[in-house]
């Protein structure tokens, strides 16, 4: 029983780190429309960021400022923000499928940047010796795992909220706006590029923040941690879940990574003897079903966006259509 | 009245029946074992195969500690994410306390600082060869609960370079995969080449998965070599060889143990595989190593060639006599603190089978040690649950692979101080 709660505990922590990444790349997609098809270099920013800043010192490469935890975690947001600042400003004038393109080929860079690099991230070794926090406190069993649950789910609502609010902003209006027409939103004096750009920081600090939390779970980051297989699978829990919609985004993480892992679990229970051995591509297959199914008969994903024209606005239309009537 | 003896009956017979139940289930009761392996990935499944096996000989001795065992066997998905779920979910919900895996470090790391550590379970790998394992045990942090027969990279390393010199090549390309094991490896090759008066023209990190490798192979022909050097997996060997020799690179190369593989021979093709030297650590001078090759041979229709099979059938073995010895209902620490009671040099040396097994069985019963002679060598860990090993060199045959020369343990290490 307490073995079930620990392994729930476990698995909702992972779930909701990953979701936070979901919410960060529903706010690029699913809101202002661009395909960022490399999620995981802004994962993996953050993750390598609070890492270098928080750990302790390695002989053999940089690193291991032994900042804060907190510090350490904004300094891993930052640094996705950063790349994302940079890689923005160059690829944002491309647009969907090339913008996607442009994206990928920086994840792969990324990932074999910090492969190869081994003074700057400890190459394919990766990068060890952090402290996690408050672990002399607290110890290392349960009572950690639950209390750092809780941290996360804060987290996680807490960039919920922020991000519900913000598209039911004119803010989020204007993101929308751009999302479907740009010339439409430059007519009306806005300027789309800056727009753009600044939605895809935040987006990408979002998930340099999931990153951050992710490295510190497992005090361990490696290249293995940023292969592409990453960005898919991030992309498959927002489509699934419904892309524009933050609930969705979150709903669908749980639900992908549940299957992901109850499926493993249940062929290994289930299955016969011959067929575990072939139980990892059973699942690859079972997940791509699951996908394209989706994608078949109900491609909004499980949650619809809801669009949002106006509040202030909606209401008076309402009120004007009931006088008219 | 009738009524009443019909009752009383049946609860007679229920009431028996489940006290049979439960004499039964003593007898029958089922310990369980984990396994996080890549078994989505070519290479990994022949792995996971042998772990089973390993498994099965056991269970024909009679289990472990008076049960069964059974192998719960997780693919990792060579994913980290997907890796250590897989292991907490093994820890929590079966509760085990003996976990094998994984093979890629970058997953074995995580699971270990984060799922095996904390719950105090024994984690054995036989793969995982990165030196940053080795670090985390100096600094304390693995509590013991960590070891692996996957001999460290520098053994061999050290007979890369040996050959080197005994064919007596002046110059030497490398060629090594990019991951924590191939660095390693071709870092050190590289040293220990430079320390023999051997110049290395290159030195060149081979990416998985990629359609070609001619980028690479005209960079690693730069420099006109003797010899090629190759720390990679059959796939891209494959790939890599066949540009290497299209290009009109030379047909002496010296392979580590990754390319002891059937599927890399018979593509490339035995006839541009004569000059080819590998090199592994060693199959041990005893029955039981001999014996392993037929038993093995005769269960799965081929030797055991594929990398990492030896170390993933000792692992397997050395954890469930570490089990043994530790005695019914152990736990993970009580366990990892009984693999020096398996593999004491002092101890009834025992042979890596069935009956090798059943005889441990024994020993230990009578409080005694024994010394476990397994498929890569008598295997001794150090303090850091790390082991050293013999070593051989080795050529392709119609058949498989034949060894063409057996370096002891005082040999390597003694090469291996030389080249310091």
């Amino acid at each position: 029983m307490i073995g079930l709660l620990s392994y729930l505990v476990f698995f909702a922590t992972v779930a909701a780190i990953l979701s936070i990444a979901v919410l960060g790349l529903n706010l690029q997609w699913g809101n202002t429309g661009l395909f960022n098809g490399g999620v995981v270099a802004f994962f993996g920013a953050g993750g390598y960021g609070t890492l270098i800043l928080g750990g302790t010192p390695q002989a053999d490469h940089l690193g291991g400022f032994a900042l804060p935890y907190l510090i350490a975690l904004s300094g891993g947001m930052a640094i996705a923000g950063l790349l994302a600042w940079g890689v923005g400003i160059l690829t944002l004038r491309l647009r969907h499928d090339y913008l996607a393109i442009a994206t990928f080929g920086v994840a792969v860079a990324f990932e074999n940047l910090m492969r190869n690099a081994e003074g700057l991230a400890g190459g394919a070794k990766g990068l060890r010796g952090f402290e996690r926090p408050l672990r002399q406190a607290l110890g290392d069993g349960f009572t950690y795992n639950l209390l750092f649950l809780i941290f996360v789910l804060g987290l996680l609502i807490a960039t919920y909220i922020f991000l519900e609010r913000l598209i039911r902003s004119p803010y989020g209006r204007l993101l929308r706006a751009i999302r479907e027409d740009e010339t439409a939103a430059m007519s009306l004096g806005k300027n789309p590029a800056r727009i753009r750009l600044a939605a895809f920081i935040a987006g990408s600090v979002i998930m340099g923040l999931a990153g951050g939390l992710y490295a510190t779970f497992y005090a361990f980051i490696s290249p293995q941690d940023v292969l592409p297989i990453l960005t898919f699978q991030i992309w498959a829990m927002l489509i699934v879940g419904g892309a524009g919609n933050n609930k969705g985004a979150v709903m669908g993480t749980f639900l992908i990574w549940g299957a992901w892992t109850a499926s493993g679990w249940g062929l290994s229970r289930f299955a016969p003897l011959e067929v575990q051995l072939y139980t990892g591509s059973l699942q690859f297959i079972l997940i791509g079903v699951v996908i394209v199914g989706m994608l078949l008969w109900r491609p909004q994903g499980l949650f619809e966006e809801k669009l949002v024209v106006s509040q202030s606005g909606r209401a008076k239309h309402l009120k004007q259509q009931g006088v008219r009537e | 009245m009738t009524k009443t003896s019909f009752k009383r009956g049946v609860v007679a017979g229920l009431t028996t029946g489940m006290m049979m139940g439960g004499a039964a289930l003593a007898q029958d009761c089922t310990t369980k074992i984990g396994a996080v392996l890549p078994t989505s990935v070519d290479w990994g499944k022949p792995i996971a195969a042998t772990a089973q096996y390993a498994v099965d000989l056991a269970n024909e001795a009679g289990g472990v500690a008076g049960c069964k065992v059974e192998m719960v066997l997780r693919d990792s998905q060579v994913d980290p994410k997907v890796g250590v779920d897989a292991a907490k979910a093994l820890v929590d919900l079966d509760g085990v306390q003996m976990l094998l895996g994984a093979v890629s470090s970058g997953v074995s790391m995580p699971i270990l600082t984060s799922v095996t550590v904390p719950a105090g379970v024994m984690q054995m790998s036989c793969c995982s060869s990165s030196t940053a394992f080795t670090g985390l045990s100096q600094e304390g942090k693995t509590k013991g609960l960590f070891y692996r027969t996957f001999a460290t990279s520098g053994v061999q390393a050290a007979v890369g370079a040996m050959v080197a010199r005994d064919q007596g090549y002046k110059s030497v390309a490398i060629l090594y995969k990019n991951d924590d094991w191939g660095q390693d490896i071709g870092k050190l090759v590289a040293k220990d080449l430079e320390a023999l008066g051997i110049s290395v023209t290159g030195s060149v990190a081979i990416n998985d998965a990629q359609p070609s490798y001619r980028a690479e192979v005209t960079e690693a022909l730069k420099g006109n070599p003797e010899a090629l050097y190759m720390a990679i997996y059959p796939k891209e060997g494959t790939s890599v060889v066949r540009e290497w020799l299209s290009l009109g690179g030379t047909q002496n190369m010296i392979v580590a143990n990754a390319l002891k593989s059937d599927e890399f021979r018979d593509n490339v093709g035995l006839q541009y595989l004569g000059n080819t030297i590998g090199t592994d650590t060693a199959s041990p001078r005893s029955e039981s190593a001999s014996a392993f090759v037929s038993q093995y041979t005769a269960k799965f229709g081929s030797e055991p060639n594929g990398p990492g099979l030896s170390n993933s059938y000792d692992a397997t073995m050395i954890g469930l006599l570490a089990m043994e010895a530790a005695g019914t209902g152990a736990t993970g620490t009580e366990i990892a603190a009984k693999v020096s009671a398996v593999t004491d040099p002092n101890g009834t040396p025992i042979t890596a089978d069935a009956a090798g097994f059943s005889k441990a069985k024994e020993v230990l019963a009578g409080g005694g040690t024994v010394f476990y002679q397994g498929a890569t060598g008598n295997v001794r860990f150090d303090d850091n649950g790390d082991v050293s090993a013999p070593a051989v060199m080795w050529s392709f045959t119609e058949t498989g692979t034949e060894e063409t020369q057996y370096i002891s343990l005082e040999e390597v290490d003694a090469f291996m101080a030389s080249v310091k």
